[in-house]
């Protein structure tokens, strides 16, 4: 302890390189704690759905293919169901093509059944059921349009050419997708023609191990019909969807450690400059009996306490603009999903801890085993 | 009192090796040096003095040939137990004195007491001594830029001399000074060989040297040329002050 004074009176030694030091870290390990933050968003929402007792039942051809609408009495009356809901995507705009978010149609009777986890207010519902041009948007939606409950908006079909009149009697809130709009299918069916077709459907089980159970079944009633059906877990069904942002996320990670590699370059030849306007004090330090390996602990200390500064302060940066940001704006979609999780803290320091560590510990082990005559004729 | 040896050197030759060249820096010297002495070590530029003085500071080898200093062979100890050594018995004055910059004078001084086990208030107590033998003592919160070159020798001096080490090695003490300093650091020196006994060599350029130190050893080319007798006055001075202290 008592060599502490000597490695904070060396930070002082040069504040301005000391300082821009601590920032570029700051930078790099702020970049690299919010890109390893973004895979959080999968992992949140598949934590949450993994317990779930909903089953997506889509068409085996692919999600762009439609499903027959007789087909709910049927999934309806398998063993284990609880409820059945139909849901079309409409793929409407409201202004500006650039204002796309998720607006879909669903079975209006079925919805609170299947979404009794989302926290939907029982009046919104209500208004639901009752009202055949009913919305129910999500606040992000809600605040990003400027919308309020009792207005009345349009949307522009964009797979369908037709348009929607809408009438937003409730917001759904609680832990519905924030920027979700929900309208009632029997609607929609009635503006497109009946064409009796769904997108996909949402089922509930009993129970979660009634789960494998009911896919297995469903997908056997409909095999060798027209219309094949492919069943999976709620899980599996937002995983696979997670699994387009996959390559996203991986590139995220391999930025945030290429970010980090670089710095602890620029860190590393920093180290080596300011070990080199030390190498007659090293040597005068030596002569008076201070061991290579000491010296070395000091310096490397030093340069640890300048990087987990930069990890600290740019952890804590991060750290503040993904909550203000996923707070201040619902209408960021998933992205504000995003928060910085523990782990990534961790990380963070990790990786500050060894730019610190490695970008300091070569130049000062090799000037702390300098010849020391060699070290002093060089000032003399 | 008995003449014991402090420093020995027994046909000691140093070689440098630069490229293919060989530089024969010190070439089979043999002297000693009595403890309690002030001796300089004269010569002309590149005769190999600062040679000597780094082995028997015990951060340079030798070639071949033996150095043993306060009796304990130097010249046959593990880096590791050099660097114990030095901490214990040495202590060490540039020409530029290389202070820590970042180190107030107080600081500076304390350095070398890390490395022992005393305790934070005895280290200030060790340092304030240190400080005020020099004559520093008021001005131990400054940065070495705010010295003087003569008060950054003394703080350097003082760094010396805090651990009570059994010699002092000093490296053309006065080479970066103007006359008035010079003379001070001189009778600095020479008063801590008569109050404290040390031993103390010194390497220098300086004709001036010849009235405070006890003998000089000229040294050329490699070779010891031969040792004299200085400071006619000031060796009876010594001699009381020694007689006084005992
Ligand atoms: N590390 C080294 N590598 C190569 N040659 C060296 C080295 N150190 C000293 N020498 C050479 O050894 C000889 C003696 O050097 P030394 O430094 O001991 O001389 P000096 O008497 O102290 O000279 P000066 O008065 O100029 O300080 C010189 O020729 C010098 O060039
Ligand atoms: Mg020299």
């Amino acid at each position: 302890m008592k060599y502490a004074m000597l490695v904070l009176k060396n930070l002082t030694r040069n504040k301005r390189r000391t300082s821009l030091t601590v920032i570029s870290i700051a930078v790099s390990l702020f970049v690299f704690s919010a890109l390893v933050s973004l895979p959080t968003v999968a992992d949140q929402v598949l934590a949450d759905s993994a317990s779930s007792t909903r089953i997506a039942v889509h068409n085996k051809a692919g999600l762009t293919y439609a499903l027959p609408e007789a087909y709910r009495t049927r999934i309806a009356a398998t063993p284990h169901v609880v409820a059945v809901m139909g849901e079309s995507w409409f793929g409407g705009i409201y202004h500006e093509v650039t204002d796309a978010f998720p607006n879909l149609a669903v079975d209006p009777e079925a919805a609170p059944q299947l979404w009794s986890d989302w926290n939907i207010s029982k009046p919104a519902f209500d208004q639901f059921e009752k009202l055949r041009t009913a919305a129910l948007v999500g606040p992000g939606t809600m605040k990003r349009f400027n919308l309020h409950i009792g207005q009345q908006i349009m949307l522009r079909g964009t797979i369908y050419p037709i348009n929607v009149t809408l009438k937003i009697v409730g917001t759904t809130g609680g832990k519905a997708p924030p920027n979700f709009l929900l309208f009632r299918r029997d609607y929609l069916e009635e503006a497109i023609g009946r064409p009796g077709i769904v997108s996909i459907y949402w089922v509930r089980a009993d129970s979660s191990a009634a789960v494998p159970g009911v896919i297995a079944n469903i997908d056997q009633q409909f095999a060798n019909s027209s219309a094949e059906t492919q069943s999976e877990s709620e899980a599996s069904f937002i995983g696979s969807f997670m699994d387009n942002y996959r390559a996203f996320f991986t590139m995220a990670e391999v930025l945030g450690i290429i970010v980090v590699l670089s710095i602890g370059l620029v860190a590393a030849n920093t180290a080596a400059m300011s070990v080199r306007e030390r190498r007659a004090e090293i040597a005068v330090m030596r002569s008076m009996g201070f061991t290579p390996r000491l010296l070395v602990t000091l310096m490397v200390a030093e340069s640890l306490i300048i990087a987990l500064a930069g990890g600290l302060l740019g952890c804590a940066s991060a750290y503040i603009v993904l909550k203000v940001f996923s707070s201040g704006s619902p209408a960021a979609g998933p992205l504000s999903a995003i928060r910085m999780p523990p782990v990534v803290l961790g990380e963070t320091l990790a990786a500050a801890s060894l730019i610190g560590l490695l970008s300091a510990l070569i130049p000062a082990q090799a000037a702390a085993r300098r010849n020391i005559v060699e070290a002093l004729r060089m000032v003399a | 009192m008995g003449e014991s040896a402090a420093i020995e050197l027994d046909n000691v030759t140093r070689i440098y090796k630069r490229d293919r060249f060989e530089i024969r820096a010190l070439d089979g010297v043999t002297m000693s040096v009595p403890a309690g002495r002030f001796v300089a070590i004269m010569g002309p530029s590149g005769s190999g003095k600062t040679t000597i003085l780094n082995l028997i500071a015990g951060i340079d080898r030798a070639t071949s040939g033996h150095v043993s200093v306060g009796g304990e062979v130097v010249s046959r100890m593990t880096e590791r137990e050099l660097a114990g050594w030095r901490a214990r018995h040495i202590g060490l004055v540039f020409q530029f004195y290389n202070l820590i910059p970042v180190l107030t004078a107080f600081e500076n001084v304390e350095l070398p007491l890390l490395l022992t086990p005393l305790k934070k208030s005895e280290r200030f107590e060790h340092v304030e001594a240190a400080l005020a033998v020099v004559g520093l003592a008021d001005r131990m919160h400054h940065y070495p830029r705010q010295l003087s070159g003569g008060q950054e020798q003394r703080v350097a001096i003082a760094r010396a001399i805090v651990t009570d080490p059994t010699i002092i090695v000093a490296d053309e003490p006065t080479g970066d000074l103007d006359a008035r300093s010079a003379e001070e650091i001189l009778a600095l020196l020479r008063d801590l060989n008569l109050q404290f006994r040390k031993t103390i060599v010194m390497v220098t350029h300086d004709q001036r040297a010849e009235r405070f130190v006890e003998s000089v050893y000229r040294l050329d080319k490699g070779v010891l040329a031969g040792v004299e007798p200085a400071r006619p006055a000031a060796i009876d001075a010594a001699a009381a002050a020694r007689s006084r202290v005992s």
